[in-house]
């Protein structure tokens, strides 16, 4: 590529296109390493996979995510699934829902369900919270609101710092933690929680 | 696996899209650089890159699954080598030619996958023979300029528009914001009617007031008459006289205050009316455009169906082929949205049990391969009609028939007097299967019933035809954009709800010395017949709210029809409105007894109920013991009254819930100025408040009871989330009587503590 070339945004196709044939051809002509690069290769991916599997898809990566507390303990998700902080004044109570569901709020015209996580992980009652704040949360298939007592910042963590936490330490279930960060803070899997089916109520009327 | 494939080929598309544009616009300056200097130094160099964008447009197209684009791009690429190695030379008409060939590619490419052969195919194989034959270096003037006119991308639009509009892309989310925008602007027309109707009451109220006041001027002026009839007035009688006229003309500045008032109370209503005229036009039209803009053909959807039904009819080893019309006709986006489903439901229905094998249809004299016929058409008013039929077995009513028996739908007896097409309809019944015909619940989880449900949900109406061995037809009548309804917004437990007045037959007030239970059921008497009768909140599982007396009128909607029609009673039946729907959202995507949702005009929102849902729900209905209502109505005039201040809106039902059910009276408050307030003005025998408020504080709150004559001993209990040391003993130097902590907080604590102090 020419220099000029670097700072206009314009796409190289023909470099893409010489690298795919490139690709292709080198698929094509197969393999066939040296013994002695072959066990090297072995034992660099012997070491990757002894590793935790979210280390090694997101090496070097650093979360930003969003800090609340939630009746009493401090969670973290991540912002890029947040699609707004709204102040919780009033809601609408739904019956027939589980009591996961708090109710349903309006915002801007469009109707929210919000949720209580606390009883979503079935963790143990404990005081009372004041609910005041909704965090929404969206995906491409799904979107709710969490209830949060507050939220307590926005900031990074090194990948590498949060740490695969043990159930027991944090009553959440594994399936929906992310891991711990070094100030123990719980980090939630905000992806597992907006995909999880359980979280989608679809009941119809028994016969 | 298909989607996947489908999957990978739009990604590649898009892709294309993104890299045709940058090649087509080099290929474009390209010519205009030919053009301008045919034979400048540079004329190898521009030859080379313009080639070279066509024989790469070429690969990227074929990658792409872009036959057409391939094409025309390998017919340019010939013209281009052709004039590299010189065996051509270059014409201004060629490069006319060529430039109208490069704007067609361009729109091709702008919509790359939405290619129908069949529609353009001739076009493109037009464009290709005239390059080739510049190629071949005939001359230019025999071949005639490419025809760019008929869109080829666009059939869709109509032929007696000569210049289309102009057109700007907007994204989806973009416009979907600006709808919901549109739609908020319902509860300012609401709003609107509201205060006209509000002022309505005040000049009412006036009016009344009037005439007392003009009674009292009468009063006046007879009592004045009184006491001047004696001839010799008194002292005493003087100074009565005085008073009285100082009183008359007290009444009669009144009287000339309350014409000015009156006036300008009417000005008010006049400038209120027109606003609500106004507003409701302009909110009226303004959603009425906001609609149009988000209408939508129907072929985006129809553009699936072939691949669909061939590949249904093939796993099943049956040969199907599927006619389509009306694809042009457009359609509120939501509505076909919500609408895919039960159409995929439908179409699989004929395949699954409509058409038959190759083999039973060569017996019966049919084509090998069936046929499903997809027809969209405009029906009167704004409605659009889809069927959806097809050319094979048909339904066979005696079957379905004995499956309503055996599921106990209707009685034999029922069945043997239903009539052909009435017996057809019971396959919208949810309890009716029939192996043979209806219902693939293994296969989106969706039966008759629930395309029924959404039809009738989206404002629509559905049938059903059929004739054995020959074929069944499903037609829905749909509008096009969806409409707001009405509703009627009743109370129930704490709650209100919207009921549509669509599916209420009627609402009725009835006296509970005419309810009779009936095998443990309660029962009405409605013309004569007996219709069931339950608590609106018992079938939605709802806490009841205690009713003010027994011997009052209870009223109670009647859902359903003829047999199956149950009144629901309510608290209160308070108001019908014009309500639009709104749905919950993905996480609840489907709630029992529960539709949707709409938000009134003062912004509540409130759920909207499923009348298909509660009727059945009625059915199974456990009554709540009636024992517990009456009890709590003995310990009514005993009741103990407690205030909660609490401004966390969940913390604050908690704690009412929690001393409710534990027998108190309550009432919340959201701060310590409002608790101040309520406290002077009624009567309550404990406060229980949060510490963190607005506008005034929890000790704040204790301190100004402690120092009032009347509040003084008022027990205080401290609900707090700060528990350090100070706190407490500030809550305690304050003069609270009891601090309770939130993180340990547990509700029989907050019980015990309370017992203490009363």
């Amino acid at each position: 590529m020419r220099n000029d070339d670097v700072n206009s945004n314009k796409i190289d196709w023909d470099q893409i296109h010489r690298r795919l044939d490139e690709a292709k051809a080198a698929i094509e002509r197969g393999f066939s390493l040296d013994p002695e690069e072959k066990i090297k290769v072995l034992k660099q991916r012997a070491k990757l996979l002894s590793r935790e599997a979210e280390r090694i898809e997101e090496e070097e990566g650093q979360l930003e995510v969003v800090e609340f507390v939630l009746a009493y303990e401090n969670y973290a998700i991540e912002s890029e699934y947040i699609s707004e902080v709204y102040p919780l004044r009033e809601f609408t109570t739904i019956p027939c829902t589980p009591n996961f569901v708090i109710g349903i709020i309006n915002v801007r015209g469009r109707i929210i369900s919000i949720i209580d996580l606390k009883k979503f992980f079935e963790l143990p009652e404990k005081g009372i919270a004041d609910f005041n704040k909704v965090i929404i949360i969206s995906s491409d298939l799904n979107e709710f609101g969490i209830v949060a007592d507050n939220i307590t910042g926005v900031r990074s963590i090194p990948v590498s710092e949060i740490q695969p936490s043990l159930p027991t330490l944090t009553g959440v279930r594994e399936e929906y933690l992310k891991g711990v960060s070094e100030d123990r803070i719980v980090v939630l899997d905000v992806v597992k929680i907006l995909s999880d089916p359980k979280i989608i109520v679809h009941e119809e009327v028994g016969i | 696996m298909g989607m996947k494939k489908n999957e990978l080929i739009k990604k590649l598309q898009a892709a294309f899209k993104v890299e045709a544009e940058e090649r087509l616009r080099t290929l474009s300056s390209g010519l205009i650089k030919l053009e301008k200097t045919p034979a400048g130094e540079k004329y190898d160099e521009v030859i080379e890159s313009i080639f070279r964008q066509a024989h790469s447009l070429k690969g990227a197209a074929r990658s792409a699954c872009l036959p057409d684009i391939e094409k025309i791009s390998k017919a340019l690429e010939d013209v281009f080598s052709a004039l590299k190695c010189k065996e051509i030379r270059i014409s201004p008409e060629m490069i006319d030619v060529l430039h109208h060939v490069t704007d067609t590619l361009t729109d091709l490419a702008a919509t790359p996958g939405s290619e129908r052969p069949s529609v353009h195919g001739e076009q493109v194989s037009e464009i290709v023979e005239q390059i080739d034959a510049l190629s071949s270096g005939k001359r230019v003037s025999e071949t005639r300029p490419v025809e760019k006119e008929p869109e080829p991308v666009k059939p869709e639009v109509p032929k007696d528009v000569p210049h289309p509009a102009q057109t700007v892309r907007i994204s989806l989310n973009k416009l979907d914001s600006l709808m919901l925008q549109a739609e908020e602007m319902i509860q300012a027309k609401l709003l609107a009617n509201r205060h006209k109707s509000e002022l309505q009451d005040v000049i009412e109220m006036l009016e009344l007031w009037k005439k007392d006041w003009s009674q009292v001027a009468n009063e006046t002026r007879a009592l004045t008459q009184v006491i001047k009839r004696g001839e010799k007035p008194a002292t005493q009688e003087k100074a009565a006289l005085v008073s009285a006229s100082k009183l008359m003309e007290l009444v009669e500045s009144n009287q000339n205050q309350s014409r000015l008032f009156e006036d300008r109370l009417l000005a008010l209503a006049k400038s209120a009316h027109q606003d609500q005229r106004l507003i409701g036009e302009l909110v009226d039209r303004l959603l009425e455009d906001m609609k149009d803009v988000l209408m939508l053909p129907f072929s985006t959807f129809l553009e699936m169906i072939p691949k669909m039904v061939r590949d249904l009819a093939r796993d099943q080893n049956k040969n199907a082929k599927v006619s389509m019309e009306g694809g042009e006709i457009e359609i509120d986006r939501k509505i076909l949205e919500e609408m895919k489903d039960p159409l995929i439901h439908l179409l699989r229905n004929c395949v699954d049990h409509g058409i038959e094998k190759p083999e039973t249809r060569k017996k019966n004299k049919k084509p090998k391969a069936g046929t499903v016929n997809v027809i969209i058409s405009q029906a009167n008013g704004d409605k659009v009609e889809i069927t959806i039929s097809d050319d094979g077995a048909g339904i066979d009513v005696e079957k379905v028939k004995k499956s309503a028996i055996k599921k106990g739908v209707i009685s034999r007896e029922e069945a043997s007097g239903l009539s052909g097409e009435e017996a057809l309809e019971l396959i919208f019944q949810s309890e009716v299967t029939t192996s043979t015909i209806v219902t693939d619940m293994s296969g989106r989880g969706l039966g008759m019933a629930i395309v029924l449900e959404k039809v009738e949900k989206l404002g629509g109406e559905m049938s059903v035809e059929s004739r054995l061995g020959q074929g069944t037809m499903f037609r829905a009548l749909l509008p096009i954009t969806l409409a707001t309804f009405r509703g009627i917004l009743v109370g129930a437990g704490e709650q209100q709800f919207i009921m549509p007045t669509a599916s209420v037959d009627r609402v009725v007030r009835i006296n509970p010395n005419d309810v009779k239970t009936v095998e443990n059921r309660k029962t009405i008497p409605l013309n004569g017949q007996t219709v069931p009768l339950v608590r609106l909140d018992d079938v939605l599982e709802i806490p009841h709210r205690v009713r003010a007396s027994e011997s009052e009128l209870i009223p109670a909607l009647v859902l359903g029809t003829q047999e199956k029609r149950i009144a629901f009673s309510v608290d209160q039946v308070l108001d019908e409105e014009e309500i639009l729907f709104k749905s919950l959202g993905n996480q609840l995507s489907r709630v029992r007894n529960i539709y949707g949702a709409t938000v009134l005009g003062n912004r509540k929102v409130v759920p909207i109920l499923n009348v298909t849902d509660l009727l059945k729900s009625a059915v199974h209905v456990s009554p709540m013991a009636s024992g517990v209502a009456v009890r709590a109505q003995e310990a009514e005039s005993e009741k103990i009254s407690v205030l909660v201040a609490e401004d966390s809106i969940t913390s604050r039902m908690l704690l009412k819930t929690i001393l409710e059910s534990a027998g108190y009276q309550v009432k919340t408050v959201v701060d310590g100025l409002e608790a101040l307030t309520e406290l002077k003005e009624g009567e309550y025998d404990l406060l229980v408040s949060d510490v963190d408020m607005p506008r005034m504080n929890g000790f704040v709150l204790t301190e100004k009871i402690r120092d009032d004559k009347k509040l003084g001993d008022l027990p205080v209990i401290l609900v707090t989330a700060l528990h350090s040391r100070e706190d407490r003993e500030r809550g305690i130097d304050v003069g609270a009587n009891a601090y309770i902590v939130k993180s340990s907080f547990d509700q029989s604590n907050l019980l015990e503590v309370i017992k203490k102090y009363i």
